[in-house]
């Protein structure tokens, strides 16, 4: 047999997948026409497609497709254990987009969909209808909270389909947020004072091992800057912290950093929180065996498997003492196990 | 290994030719071998091409590296140039659909296939076969989505009675080398390797033995950790196992506190 030098993988998103009900949405019209070169598969239901038994979630990650479909059920579940709700009345996240273009070794999408393709559900204007009723009073809407929609939103424009939305609605806070670069999607729109833009940071050294595919630490300070100038309110999280054995010089730096970029007065908080999972997740993440993190001798309790007390507590004593240095501490907010 | 599967005898002869392989009377359906590959004649049908693939792989069963490629003629509209290979991406059965992942770039034309009964008189809206989806479904129990390609070489515009023997046979003998470029864009695609060496696996299950389960999965879990986070750093697992269960779990614990230090 001939060999040739190894073909390179197919471009992103080489194959759309498009429910027929969808065909006709606009919002599929103009992904299509973006992505004239992509292969158009008819399809039924986007669970013929994404829930295929035999797929595999690492040989997919290096070649993702995109399948457009209509969400039937509820668009928004209330806030989990796992994240801050930051105190408002209500929280949901808002769930229309399955799958993440990014691809963190740490992520429990990976332990939730048995796909690494991604689904995007073009009818957002339903989820709106859904939130109406909750507008009465204060409400957090997290949209991008099983997926980074921003990395997405040039295709998408669903955030800033949201943020018309806010305009609106005067009880509605939203929380985007993102490992993305990609602030020059919200360059033209308006700021407002209900909504947080939030950048998850890590070390230059973490992104290279376990956040595969995501911009550089350097990329999305810029654009957290950008943000801030152009009047936007700003969080930082430094969340999930993964312990290994460099975390002291790591994480200590990485505040250095961010706060030689950033002012600390310019923004809302800084989040910090370790590495946390469900165990259920975690079980389905040890099974693909691709990232040292999944196989961490974690402490499990009430299902959740964390880092043990005592390296958890190091964990955030460490950066809440150096965070401490740039910010008052009602302005560094953490998660940690409710014991 | 490759894993070729035809329907017919016609569509096999210039495969066989190109990569030299021999008959072999290993199971009651034909087949040809050579060390490398292996080449099932599953017969015309699905419910043929269901028993012969499933009677094949529970012989050999796939590992993650190996790749299967069904290939062979298919009926088609006519904007389908006769001739043209044919890379599918949707299988229609009836109201079944089967999704082969393609991970790999390709130069063929792209398209969805109906998988029928009976060879077809009648245009319809895309090509069509008889084995595809007795074959997805018989291999998809065995391989992963993306180790699978169907590629079909359109013979006719749905005028069955116009294919020949040597037309087959000449349509497939067109097409040989595209095979060799398919198979190394499928052999391409990322595979996941093999953590420990069967040197380290021997050590390792020998070490779990003295253990409880719930002790060898924590180990199992722990060696793991370790050789995902220091890939090239070499197992050393040359211990003295105590005699008491006590001192037993002490050097568990340390040597697990040592492996995800
Ligand atoms: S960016 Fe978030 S959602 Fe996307 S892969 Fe990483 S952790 Fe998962």
């Amino acid at each position: 047999m001939k060999s040739s030098s190894p073909p390179s993988p197919p471009k992103l998103f080489s194959h759309l997948y498009i429910e027929r009900g969808v065909l006709e949405h606009p919002q599929t019209q103009r992904i299509r026409a973006k992505f004239a070169d992509s292969q158009v598969i008819l399809i039924d239901h986007y669970k013929e497609v994404f829930n295929r038994p035999a797929q595999s979630f690492a040989a997919q990650s290096g070649s993702k497709k995109l399948i457009l479909a209509r969400k039937e059920g509820k668009f928004l579940h209330e806030g989990s254990q796992y994240s801050d709700g930051f105190g408002t009345e209500q929280f949901f996240y808002a769930s229309s987009v399955m799958g993440c273009l990014y691809d963190c070794d740490y992520c429990y999408l990976q332990g939730l969909y048995p796909s690494a393709n991604t689904v995007l559900f073009v009818n957002l204007e339903d989820a709106f209808e859904q939130l109406r009723p909750y507008l009465g009073k204060d409400t957090l809407v997290a949209t991008s909270y099983d997926t980074d929609t921003m990395a997405i939103e040039s295709l998408t424009h669903q955030t800033l389909r949201w943020l018309e939305f806010a305009v609106e609605h005067e009880h509605l806070h939203l929380e985007i947020r993102t490992k993305s670069a990609n602030f020059k999607a919200l360059k033209n729109t308006t700021p407002s004072p209900r909504v947080t833009l939030a950048w998850t940071l890590s070390p230059q050294e973490i992104i290279n091992t376990y956040e595969h595919a995501t911009p550089s630490i350097e990329k999305r300070l810029n654009a957290a800057e950008e943000a801030i100038a152009a009047g936007w309110n700003v969080r930082l999280c430094i969340d999930p912290v993964i312990y290994t054995e460099n975390f002291d010089i790591l994480y200590p730096k990485l505040i250095e950093t961010i706060f030689a970029t950033i002012d600390p007065n310019a923004i809302e908080h800084l989040t910090l929180g370790s590495f946390r999972m469900s165990q259920n997740h975690l079980r389905a993440l040890k099974k693909l065996r691709r990232s040292d993190v999944a196989f961490y001798p974690y402490s499990v309790s009430d299902e959740m498997a964390t880092y043990p007390e005592a390296i958890e507590t190091y964990i955030l004593e460490t950066l809440m003492a150096k965070a401490h240095q740039y910010l008052p501490k009602e302005r560094i907010r953490t998660w940690q196990r409710q014991l | 290994m490759i894993y070729f599967i035809t329907a017919l005898d016609a569509e096999a002869r210039p495969i066989c030719e190109h990569y030299c392989l021999k008959r072999d009377r290993s199971l009651p359906f034909t087949l040809y071998r050579n060390d490398a590959m292996v080449l099932l004649v599953c017969g015309m049908g699905k419910t043929n091409a269901l028993m012969a693939v499933s009677a094949l792989m529970g012989w050999r069963i796939p590992k993650e590296e190996d790749i299967l490629i069904n290939i062979g003629i298919c009926g088609a509209p006519s904007d389908y140039l006769i001739g043209e290979a044919l890379l599918i991406h949707q299988i229609i059965d009836e109201d079944r659909h089967y999704y082969p992942d393609i991970l790999f770039t390709h130069s063929l034309r792209e398209t969805s296939i109906r998988c029928v009964g009976t060879p077809q008189s009648t245009l319809c809206d895309y090509p069509v076969d008889m084995e595809s989806s007795g074959v997805f479904q018989a291999a998809s129990r065995f391989c992963k989505l993306h180790q699978m390609a169907y590629v079909k070489i359109v013979s006719d515009h749905c005028t069955p009675e116009s294919v020949t023997k040597e037309g087959v046979i000449a349509l497939l003998h067109a097409h040989v080398n595209m095979l060799d470029s398919l198979i190394s864009s499928l052999k391409a695609i990322p595979k996941p390797t093999l953590l420990f060496s069967a040197g380290e696996r021997d050590e390792i299950e020998i070490l779990k033995d003295h253990f409880t389960k719930s002790q060898s999965d924590a180990l199992e879990d722990a060696l793991t950790y370790f050789r995902l986070k220091h890939k090239d750093k070499p197992l050393s697992l040359n211990l003295h196992i105590p005699n008491s269960k006590r001192e037993r779990s002490l050097l568990l614990e340390k040597l697990i506190s040592s492996l995800t230090a």
